[in-house]
Formats: C-alpha cells, sequence, structure tokens
C-alpha cells in the first residue's frame, strides 16, 4: 500500500483565517446533520436482535483511536496504512451509517498525539462525515448490516463484498472532495487537481482497505471469530507497518550515511564545504519546477551530493593552487567526474545518478568534458547539476570577490544559457527561487585566507577556461 | 578444546541430512496417502478436490515468490502461510467437514514445493535444500499437532474443535502455528551456527528475534484462512492471504534497503583506496576476517553488522589528512598519528547521525589491550577485533606468502595481552585455519 501521502488529516491549517474557519465549522455541521440523518434512517441495532451493535461499536472505537494513533508517521517513500479507513468500512457493514459516522468522530476526539484544536475538530466533522457517506451509499447499493443473516459465498461476496467496496470508493472520494476544500483555502491549490492528484496516490491504497474491510467483517460475523478477529487480521498489517518503518528508517540511514561521507571528503578543500549538500538542495527544488518524477528526483538528490566526490582522487595540492592552474593541472581535474563514478560504481541503485556525475561538467556548445556531449544529447540530469553547481559556486564568497546575490547569479546564467547551460533549466531555477528564499554562502573570512585564492572548478568562469583548452586538444 | 569440538560439529554434513529429512518425509506420506486411497475407496474424495487443489497453487506460487529477509533469509511466506492453513482447516461451507489427514497435506505440501522450486533448479540458481527441508518439517509438526496428536480423550484437536468457540479455536491454531514456526526457527539456528562458528544459543536469539515479526504475521494468516473457510470455501484463500502479500512486498524492500546499505558502505569504504591513502582491498579484507572472528567470539547479529561497517570504515579518517602516509599501513604510523586518524575517522562517522555504535568502536580502534587490564577502561570487543586484524593485514599483506604470515603473526604475539587481547588474537588463529581449510 503506497503512495497515501498526508491522506485523511490535514496538516497546513496555519493561524485560522474567517474563510477556514467557516469551512470547518461547516464540515463539522454537516457532519452532524449526517450523523442524525443516519441514525433517522438506520438506527444502530436496526431489525437484528442477534448481534450487538452496541458492543461491536465499541470495539470498532477502540481500534480505530488505537490505529489512527499508530499511523501516519512518515515512514519515508511515503509510505502509510490508514488504519482508520479500514476500521471505518467493517462500521459500515457491521453497524450501518450511524455506527460510521461515530467511529469517525471519537477516532479523532481521543486520538492520542498532539493536534491543534482547529486540525483536531476539522478531523473529527470530516472522518464523521465520509464514514457516513460510505454508509449511505453501502445501504444504497443493497448492503446488508445484519451479516449474521447472509449465507453461502455468493450472497456474502454480492450483499457485503461488493456493496463494501462501492462505499469504500465512496468514503476515498469524499476524504478527497472534502480536504480539497481547507487545501484550496490555505495553500491555495486548486480543488480539482488536488482530488486528482489524492485518487491517484491514495486510489490503489483504498482497493486494499476495501478488501481488508471486507475480510474483516466475515471474520467477525459468518466465521463467529468476534472482536478476536482484529488481531488476526491486523496482525499481519501491523508487521507489514513495522517492516515499513524500519524500511524508511534504514533508507534515511542511508542517505544520510551518504551524504555524511560524501562530505567528509569535502574536508579537503575548504572552499567546497558544504558545497555538494547545498547542490543537492537546489537540485531538489528545481525537480519541483521541472516536474521530475519521484525516481528521477531521488537519483537527482544522490547525484547532486556525490557529484565531486572523484575529487578525492586528485592530488590536494592542484586544488589549493594560489595562481592560475597549469593545463595539466586542468587536465588532472577534469578527470574527477569519471573517477566520481568509478567510485561508487559498486552502488547499483545508483544507477541514472552515476551518469549525471559523469557529466556534470558537459556544455551546450559541446566544448565541456569528459565527452563533449553537445545540447540535449547530456543527459537531463547532468545538465540540471550543471546549473546547480555554477549557482552555488557564484552564490559563495570567495577570497578575491563577494558573493553574488541571487539576482547577480540568476543574471550570470541567463548570459551563459545556450553556450554553456541549458536556458529551459536556467528558467526553471530562477522560477524555483521565487517561491523559496535561498542564501547566498558568505565564509568566514578566516577560512579565506587559509584557503587563500584557490582554483574552484564550479566557477563559470573555469568552465570557459577548459573549454579554451577543449578547443586546442581534447580533455580526457 | 572448544576449538576442537565446534570443528567437528563444522563437518557435519548438513546438506545431505536435510536432503534426506525432506525426501523420507515426501515419500513417508505419499505411501500413507496412497495406501488409503487404495483401502478405503469409499471415503468421498470429491468434495476434498477443490481445497486440496486451491492449497497446492497457492504453495506453488508462494514457493515462487521466495523473499530474502535482511541477514540472507530466505523465506516464502506466502507458502507457509498457506500451508498452515492448510494443515488446520476444519471446515468448507456445504457443511462437509475437511476430514483430511496429516498425511496429505505433507504430501501437498512437499510436492507443491517441490514444483515451485523447479524454476530455479531450471535457471540454475542455486535451491537452498536445508531452508525448503526446514520448511516441510515445520508444517509437517503443524499438521500432527492439530490433525493427529491426541491432546485429550485420546482424540486430536481436529476431532474435538468442533465443541469450541471460534476465537478459542483461533487462539490454538495461533499457538499450534507459532511453535511449528518456532521449530523450523531452531533448525535454522542449528544450520548457520554451524555454518559460521558461532554459538548456538546466540544464533537461535537472533533467528527468533529475526524471525518474530514474521512468525506473528505467518500464524496469524494461517488461522485466518483456516477460518474463514468455514463462510467462504476457497475463495477465503487467495483473499486472505492478501494482507500477508503486503506484509511480503514490506520485508522485500526491507532486506533490499539493507543490501543497499551494505553495499554503500563497502563502496564508500574504498575512497580511502581511490584516494591513494591505502592499499587496495584492505578495509574487505580487514572486515571479512572481523566478521568471521565476532562470530566466532559469539557477536550478536547486530553487533557483527556494527563490527563490519566499522571495520569497513576504520581507515575513513586518513581521508582529512592532506597527503597519503606511505603505504597507508596505520600500524607503522606514530601513536599520535594513529590516534588522531582514529579520531577523525570517528568524528567523520558521527556526522552521519545513525552510526554512533560505529563511531564508539571506530573511536577506541586504536586504544591498547594494556587499558582494559590495567587502568579497567571499557573497550568495545569490535575495537580490539579490527585492531588485531588492521595489524595482521598491515603487515601480512594482501597475498600472504606462508613467511609473511608467521612473521605477522609472530608480531602479534609479541604485542599479546599487551597490545593486543589474547582471546581475540586466538580467535585470529581460528579464523586463519579455517580460511586454509
Amino acid at each position: 500500500m503506497e503512495d497515501t501521502g498526508s491522506k485523511g488529516r490535514s496538516q497546513a491549517v496555519s493561524v485560522p483565517s474567517l474563510a477556514v474557519s467557516t469551512y470547518i465549522a461547516a464540515v463539522v455541521l454537516a457532519a452532524a446533520g449526517l450523523a442524525v440523518v443516519a441514525w433517522r434512517v438506520h438506527p444502530l441495532n436496526n431489525g437484528a436482535p442477534s448481534d450487538n451493535h452496541v458492543v461491536t461499536l465499541a470495539v470498532l472505537c477502540v481500534l480505530g483511536v488505537l490505529g489512527s494513533t499508530s499511523q501516519e508517521r512518515n515512514v519515508g517513500g511515503r509510505i502509510g496504512f490508514s488504519f482508520t479507513s479500514i476500521v471505518l468500512l467493517a462500521a459500515v457493514a457491521l453497524t450501518g451509517p450511524f455506527g460510521a459516522a461515530v467511529i469517525g468522530a471519537v477516532t479523532f476526539v481521543l486520538v492520542l498525539d498532539k493536534q491543534r484544536v482547529e486540525v483536531r475538530v476539522f478531523n473529527i466533522g470530516m472522518t464523521s462525515a465520509y464514514g457516513a457517506i460510505g454508509g449511505f451509499v453501502y445501504l444504497l447499493v443493497g448492503g446488508v448490516t445484519n451479516v449474521s443473516e447472509v449465507d453461502g459465498v455468493g450472497p456474502l461476496l454480492l450483499r457485503v463484498g461488493l456493496p463494501l467496496m462501492v462505499a469504500d470508493v465512496a468514503q476515498c472520494l469524499g476524504n478527497a472532495v472534502i480536504l480539497s476544500g481547507i487545501v484550496r483555502l490555505t495553500k491555495g491549490t486548486p480543488m480539482r487537481r488536488f482530488v486528482l492528484g489524492m485518487l491517484g496516490t491514495s486510489g490503489p491504497a483504498y482497493i486494499g482497505y476495501g478488501l481488508i474491510g471486507f475480510l474483516f467483517v466475515i471474520l467477525w460475523v459468518p466465521a463467529g471469530v468476534g472482536p478476536a478477529s482484529a488481531v488476526l487480521i491486523l496482525a499481519p498489517l501491523f508487521v507489514a507497518r513495522w517492516a515499513f518503518v524500519q524500511y524508511g528508517d534504514e533508507q534515511r540511514a542511508h542517505e544520510r550515511t551518504l551524504s555524511a561521507l560524501a562530505a567528509a571528503v569535502e574536508t579537503k578543500d575548504l572552499y567546497t564545504r558544504g558545497h555538494s549538500e547545498r547542490v543537492a538542495r537546489l537540485c531538489d527544488l528545481m525537480a519541483g519546477a521541472l516536474a521530475l518524477s519521484h525516481q528521477d528526483t531521488e537519483a537527482l538528490r544522490f547525484a547532486g551530493i556525490l557529484h565531486d566526490i572523484g575529487k578525492l582522487s586528485i592530488p590536494t595540492r592542484f586544488l589549493r593552487r594560489a595562481d592560475r592552474p597549469s593545463d595539466a593541472d586542468l587536465v588532472s581535474i577534469a578527470t574527477h567526474a569519471a573517477r566520481g563514478v568509478e567510485m561508487v560504481r559498486g552502488i547499483e541503485f545508483l544507477g541514472d545518478s552515476t551518469e549525471a556525475i559523469l557529466h556534470h561538467h558537459e556544455r551546450m556548445d559541446g566544448l565541456g568534458y569528459p565527452a563533449g556531449l553537445r545540447g540535449e544529447d547530456i543527459p537531463l540530469l547532468a545538465r540540471i547539476i550543471a546549473v546547480a553547481d555554477a549557482f552555488d559556486s557564484l552564490t559563495t564568497s570567495r577570497s578575491h570577490r563577494e558573493a553574488h546575490t541571487v539576482q547577480e547569479a540568476l543574471a550570470e546564467l541567463h548570459e551563459r544559457a545556450g553556450t554553456q547551460l541549458d536556458p529551459s533549466i536556467v528558467d526553471a531555477l530562477e522560477r524555483s527561487l521565487v517561491r523559496q528564499v535561498w542564501e547566498p554562502t558568505r565564509l568566514e573570512p578566516t577560512l579565506m585566507v587559509t584557503a587563500g585564492r584557490a582554483f574552484d572548478h564550479d566557477d563559470p568562469a573555469a568552465s570557459d577556461l577548459m573549454a579554451g583548452l577543449a578547443g586546442t586538444e581534447r580533455v580526457p | 578444546m572448544r576449538n576442537r569440538g565446534r570443528s567437528r560439529v563444522r563437518a557435519f554434513p548438513f546438506e545431505i541430512v536435510s536432503g534426506v529429512v525432506a525426501a523420507s518425509l515426501t515419500l513417508g506420506a505419499l505411501a500413507v496417502v496412497g495406501i488409503r486411497l487404495r483401502e478405503l475407496p469409499r471415503i468421498p474424495i470429491r468434495p476434498l478436490l477443490p481445497i486440496t487443489g486451491v492449497f497446492f497453487v497457492a504453495i506453488l506460487i508462494g514457493e515462487l515468490f521466495r523473499v530474502r529477509q535482511p541477514g540472507s533469509r530466505h523465506t516464502a511466506p506466502l507458502a507457509t502461510a498457506a500451508a498452515l492453513a492448510f494443515s488446520m482447516t476444519v471446515a468448507s461451507p456445504n457443511g462437509t467437514s475437511a476430514s483430511y489427514r496429516a498425511p496429505l497435506v505433507v504430501a501437498v505440501t512437499a510436492v507443491a514445493m517441490a514444483v515451485g522450486s523447479t524454476p530455479n533448479l531450471i535457471r540454475r540458481r542455486p535451491i537452498r535444500l536445508p531452508d525448503l527441508a526446514n520448511s516441510l518439517v515445520g508444517i509437517t509438526v503443524a499438521a500432527l499437532l492439530f490433525r493427529e496428536i491426541p491432546v485429550s480423550q485420546g482424540r486430536a484437536v481436529l476431532d474435538l474443535q468442533a465443541s469450541w468457540r471460534p476465537d478459542v479455536l483461533a487462539l490454538v491454531m495461533v499457538l499450534i502455528s507459532v511453535f511449528a514456526l518456532t521449530v523450523e526457527v531452531l533448525l535454522l539456528a542449528l544450520l548457520r551456527a554451524t555454518r559460521s562458528h558461532a554459538p548456538f544459543l546466540r544464533t537461535f536469539q537472533d533467528e527468533f528475534m529475526a524471525a518474530l515479526g514474521l512468525t506473528a504475521a505467518l500464524s496469524a494468516t494461517g488461522a485466518l484462512v483456516a477460518l474463514a473457510e468455514r463462510p467462504l470455501g476457497v475463495v477465503a484463500i487467495p483473499l486472505f492471504l492478501f494482507p500477508l502479500g503486503l506484509t511480503q512486498v514490506a520485508v522485500r524492500r526491507q532486506s533490499a534497503i539493507r543490501r543497499t546499505y551494505r553495499q554503500t558502505i563497502r563502496s564508500l569504504s574504498r575512497l580511502t583506496e581511490f584516494g591513494g591513502y591505502t592499499e587496495p582491498g584492505h578495509a574487505a579484507r580487514v572486515a571479512e576476517l572481523s566478521l568471521a572472528m565476532g562470530q566466532d567470539l559469539g557477536m550478536s547479529e547486530r553487533d557483527v553488522l556494527d563490527l563490519e561497517y566499522a571495520a569497513l570504515l576504520h581507515d575513513i579518517g586518513q581521508v582529512s589528512l592532506a597527503e597519503p602516509i606511505p603505504g597507508g599501513a596505520t600500524v607503522l604510523a606514530a601513536p599520535v598519528d594513529q590516534r588522531r586518524i582514529a579520531h577523525d575517522g570517528a568524528e567523520i562517522v558521527r556526522q552521519t547521525g545513525v552510526l554512533e555504535n560505529v563511531a564508539v568502536i571506530l573511536e577506541a580502534q586504536t586504544t591498547s589491550y594494556r587499558q582494559v587490564r590495567e587502568l579497567g577502561e571499557d573497550l568495545p570487543l569490535a575495537s580490539r577485533i579490527i585492531k588485531v586484524c588492521n595489524a595482521y593485514d598491515d603487515m601480512a599483506g594482501s597475498h600472504p606468502t606462508r613467511a609473511r604470515r608467521s612473521a605477522a603473526m609472530e608480531r602479534i604475539h609479541l604485542g599479546l595481552g599487551y597490545e593486543y587481547d589474547p582471546r581475540v588474537v586466538d580467535a585470529l588463529v581460528r579464523a586463519l585455519e579455517r580460511g586454509d581449510q
């Protein structure tokens, strides 16, 4: 079950404006209204004396609270389970729309996580409302709440299973629509786009919830296991969740290890401290503006972290040279891209990242290194890193010059668009920097004195220097 | 003496024994089923066909999707859960009771597992026979406990359960599954302990903890499928295996990221080689030797992993040097420099924020054993192991001749008790001996 994102809970409510407060109040009122209608249409214990719906409801409430308390922790890779959704669906079939409305509300009244009051109130209203909606839809398409009177495989699938899947879709839609309202008011995302996006990411997960909800009901009533069925149904899910959490932890640990060790390499070269990390951050910003896929964004980030790792194999004296480096030094420095790839070759998952590392000093005019690729032949990720690389170099202070401001740096990059850099990517950087503040890196004066006038191979001027060299003789 | 005892266990031919066990279980079960079929032609076989068929297919498919758990454990969760459910199914919806006995379960499971392994056989991938045999033994235990072994008034659980409440039956099913899976873990631990020359109890503890989550999920799912069969019939089998499918995906990812992490550390451990600071392959050799010694000395799996990472990264502190030390051999550097490199390495590793244990090991990797003896300092075992391994590899080199090796060992023996921990040096001797065999 993947990509459920932040489904089901609003997290982005800042200081509630009047519009937001009104919207929350409307949702809560609607939820209350739906609950009243639900009671009128289909009270608990509706013609089914054999099933005690009140006890069932109480057990489900406990499960809902337990489930929602443990859910939605960010487990990396945008993976999460919504136990609440499963419990709500089980409640729809076991107790009807009123029961689902009650559980939706109770879950978030009692939820133990710390939440701001308005967030909690909104979640109570929203979950209760879409719980009730699911319940109505279930009844409308012929679902029954006295499951114990249904006998046989066919009837169970037709009168419980199928209606439950439909109710599931309705709940998913209800959740998305109500949530899109609040996101529209707080973040300005168009409702339609939000709903479609959420259906795309959580839709598949909801099919799973529907199925598991159905299994829950079957085990509870027809198989006669009762409340104990919660343990059996949830055990594999909890284990899966536990494994996913572990996976997320390990993934984060892995990434931090990679970046910390990459950063260690930078200690050799005083000027580039923190450079890789900043490049990775810039790459992330641009990935958003260029709408890259999740996979490409990941590959880009790793490439950003590791793009200069090959410098470790270049003798320190080349890097700390005060005067203009000789052509032989330049040739030596130019090997760092290929050396970097050699170093990380053993790490299989880097895949696309290695190409980006190899080609991050190519130029649009074909005068870059190591392969002298031209224009679109340069891998996209490499072109992105080239822009981030140049931008960070310009916005970092040097002993001979101040750090450029963001505007100055962008102007310089625009001048180089077409010859050195890809114009569309420079535009993307500019767009992403409109929404995000970027502070130029001002190194401490003492550090700069120690470093002296070292050669910065990422400075766009250096690229020209190398390109001039390439004109006469191919850089290996 | 301990050493001799171990090497004798090592020679124990587990592959052959498990092959024999699996084969005899399979043949025995098939024979019993065959005899029963001939003797009792009046038994209604037809109602049993769908259930047997669907379970057969489920086990077979599950076997096709084996997953590797972290720590290179191989399991087939879907197959195991299906087989457990098959062992414990009591009834189908049209009222016919599932009256089959344990031999049918064992026979069907064995054949399904064998068929499910053939694609691997064809692709010439190694089939881990002991794993398959262990699984089969586990399933046999479950089937016998549920269907054959008399627990009260000479009757087995299968014949008693009709009068029980469904939730009590569920509990019994879960308990039987847990027991059967624990037997499997026990056998696995026996196998691994002898392979890695580690103490059995420690290995069992590791295996048990590692299997805990999956054991819970499998036991619950086995009971789920068996219980849901009463209202739903064979439809329940694929439906109720679905939640376990998620578990399987999660476990697969978990082990994938664990492998990636290891790969990353391995690659990054070579940074110092690329920078010309250390000899090619030094870190990898030290890590391999440390690993063998850590297992030999009975360290837990978690500690062995920290040890391995620390051994791989033990020279990482050198990247902060402006220029490499000649030859990269830290054992020949001045003690002050050694300590500084160790300290820098620990600081670098500490920057990750997630490898604190490794940083602690690195910090202490140059400390003399004397500090422990005389000053009562607390020196991690892992640090002592790395100190010995690093010294050995620095002095013996990448392709040690017999003469270089004994010279290296001689120098280490000179520092015994003062520089190096005698217990660790003993472990080194054992590990090197085993490497020769």
